[in-house]
């Protein structure tokens, strides 16, 4: 009986520490970002807060990776909890019904720039494609927009392009080209691609931020089409790099949760966080990266926010993402066509 | 001529291969014909995805391309890589085993750090241009990098290691008094070489020539980074398929072409080259 007693007692000790360890293992975030220092800003002005508010840890993992994401979902083990995803992509991913729907009870879509919210995507940052140029090799020659890229005669030297086929190279192609602005969408695929012959031997092609930030630095490439977040770095490194936002170029990333997420409910409180004034501001802060969040303007810091996307409201143009969900694959096959020939 | 085993005599001891083969099956063979279903069942059942890919000529292009990137490397690492592994098997003992060394240290040392150190050396305003143009050999930085040049440079330079390991392995192999034996009977150094210690090098060249070769056709981040986008290689074309588009059956269909044309000159390498490039038996 005493023995009985005993066993009773142990099994439910070691039920009650199943079951707790259960509670707190429900408790925690996976989040999944780019690597490098974004996701650093990320954990320090997200998930590091959040957890100490909340309670409910969150696990860093990464890199983003759009494969990935589609096979958890298909197999039905999905790990990742929050994804930081290109904005086209966030589109294109809800459409084949990958990700969860968005709970606006938790998340005040309110707040957000319509631009960068959707059903199943909240805004993590956006930033814009700006034309950098390196001073030491231009000299005083300063290019003033993307029509500059391809006037080889007046700046000479290589020209640094993205190289995936997604919104940037050819709406800047148009633009230089001479198309307006609120006239860009329908791409011109035909006209854009003309243009860019016109300089294919002079352009490299950069796939991440580390190597656009080399080829300028280095004067490899005279100039192109950055991330503006990479050239407000070389600049604050004192690289000889200048930065036109002329026509600067709109893009984000959004954050989504895979569809059949172990921790929904946690999630959405994490983009509830992610996505608020302070949580926006905080991150912007640390990446000159610009926030979603449109009372987040006012936190930001005074020497850092005239060299945010948000200060050049005026000249810019934002990228047609939902264009880009619907088309991109049929893009691409122009776009490779093109590259090879 | 040894005569060819019986059927029941090269069978015999098959029942032992069948934990591998079980391994095999479930952890390879099965993913891969997974995959491979893709291919014909997304994202509609037929062969759509053949289709796409045999209709645009771009295609044909990216293919060409990854087999003239993979012929060329593999040519490179031979030439470079042969009288390495001759220079290991000569120099004394310890010598040799502090280049081995050094070659295999090459191989430890993370892939991307490589990479990039490549693009440092051969970039526009790299070392070597800078040092060219300081004394007045060339006036205008070469383009060595972003394009063909900067692949094959890349990619030879990882692939030496795979030629070395085995070519090594059968020069030392090799019994030197063969060799003396040639020259004793009046052959001069260059029949020597040619007609004795190449043929005697031969498994070697063939096996490191084949690993290097099938390596190279799925290589993918030495390409991409010092490549230019005109040099896509088909790995690239099935990652972009994969994580941009999420476009499986493309992905999928590309990555069977590449098998067969895979296999198809892993035939003729046998056809060519009777012996196992693994083993020394005369199976085929």
């Amino acid at each position: 009986m005493v023995l009985n007693k005993r066993a009773t007692a142990v099994l439910f000790a070691g039920l009650l520490s199943v079951t707790s360890q259960a509670l707190l293992a429900a408790e925690s975030v996976n989040f999944v970002s780019w690597g490098g220092s974004t996701q650093d800003a990320q954990k320090q002005a997200w998930a590091d807060p959040f957890s100490k508010a909340s309670g409910i840890t969150v696990v860093q993992d990464g890199p983003t990776d759009y494969g990935k994401l589609k096979a958890m979902v298909e197999s039905g083990n999905v790990q990742w909890d929050v994804v930081d995803v290109e904005a086209d992509f966030a589109l294109r991913a809800a459409a084949e019904g990958l990700l969860e729907p968005l709970d606006f009870k938790v998340i005040d879509r309110d707040k957000i720039d319509p631009r960068f919210v959707s059903d199943h995507g909240v805004g993590s940052f956006f930033f814009s494609f700006v034309l950098g140029y390196n001073e030491g090799k231009l000299g005083a020659n300063k290019p003033q927009d993307w029509s500059a890229l391809f006037d080889t005669k007046t700046f000479p030297g290589k020209r640094a392009l993205y190289k995936w086929p997604s919104p940037g190279v050819l709406e800047l192609a148009l633009l230089a080209d001479g198309v307006a602005a609120d006239k860009l969408y329908p791409l011109d695929l035909d006209r854009a691609f003309k243009k860019l012959d016109t300089i294919k031997k002079d352009i490299v092609w950069w796939g991440g931020g580390a190597q656009s930030q080399q080829l300028l630095a280095s004067g490899e490439a005279s100039m192109g089409q950055f991330w503006n977040g990479r050239i407000h770095a070389l600049q604050e490194d004192g690289a000889p790099v200048g930065v036109s936002w002329k026509q600067n170029l709109v893009m984000a990333d959004i954050l989504v949760i895979p569809k059949g997420s172990k921790n929904k409910d946690a999630a959405m409180k994490f983009l509830a966080n992610a996505s608020s004034a302070k949580g926006q501001a905080d991150f912007s802060n640390l990446t000159a990266y610009a926030p979603v969040n449109v009372d987040s303007v006012q936190r930001l810091d005074s020497t850092l926010a005239p060299n945010l996307p948000t200060a050049y409201a005026k000249d810019q143009i934002t990228l047609d993402f939902a264009y880009w969900a619907k088309n991109g694959p049929a893009i691409a096959t122009r776009w490779n066509e093109w590259l090879v020939k | 001529m040894t005569q060819s085993p019986s059927l029941a005599q090269r069978w015999r001891g098959a029942s032992n291969l069948v934990p591998a083969l079980l391994f095999l099956g479930l952890f390879f063979l099965a993913p891969l014909i997974g995959l491979l279903l893709r291919g014909v069942l997304e994202p509609v059942p037929g062969l759509g995805n053949y289709e796409q890919l045999f209709a645009n000529s771009a295609y044909a292009r990216v293919l060409l391309n990854t087999f003239s990137v993979a012929g060329l490397v593999t040519l490179f690492s031979l030439l470079l890589g042969f009288p390495l592994a001759w220079a290991i098997t000569l120099v004394p003992r310890g010598w040799g085993r502090w280049i081995l060394n050094i070659v295999l240290l090459s191989m430890w040392t993370s892939l991307l750090a490589r990479t990039y150190s490549w693009l440092v050396l051969l970039q526009a305003s790299g070392v070597i241009n800078k040092a060219l143009m300081a004394m007045g050999i060339i006036d205008q930085p070469l383009e060595m990098v972003h394009n063909l040049t900067g692949v094959v440079i890349g990619m030879s330079y990882i692939m030496i290691p795979f030629i070395v390991l085995p070519l090594q392995a059968t020069m030392q192999a090799i019994d030197p008094m063969i060799l003396q034996a040639g020259s004793i009977c009046g052959a001069s150094p260059w029949t020597n070489f040619f007609r004795l210690f190449l043929p005697l090098c031969r498994p070697g060249l063939f096996s490191g020539g084949l690993m290097v070769f099938v390596m190279s056709l799925g290589y993918y981040v030495t390409p991409a980074l010092l490549g230019g986008a005109q040099n896509m290689m088909l790995p690239e074309f099935i990652i972009q398929q994969v994580q941009s588009f999420l476009n499986w059956g493309l992905a999928s269909a590309g990555a069977a072409l590449l098998i067969v044309i895979t296999l198809v000159l892993f035939y003729f390498y046998l056809k060519l080259q009777p012996e196992s490039p693994v083993g020394a038996s005369n199976a085929r």
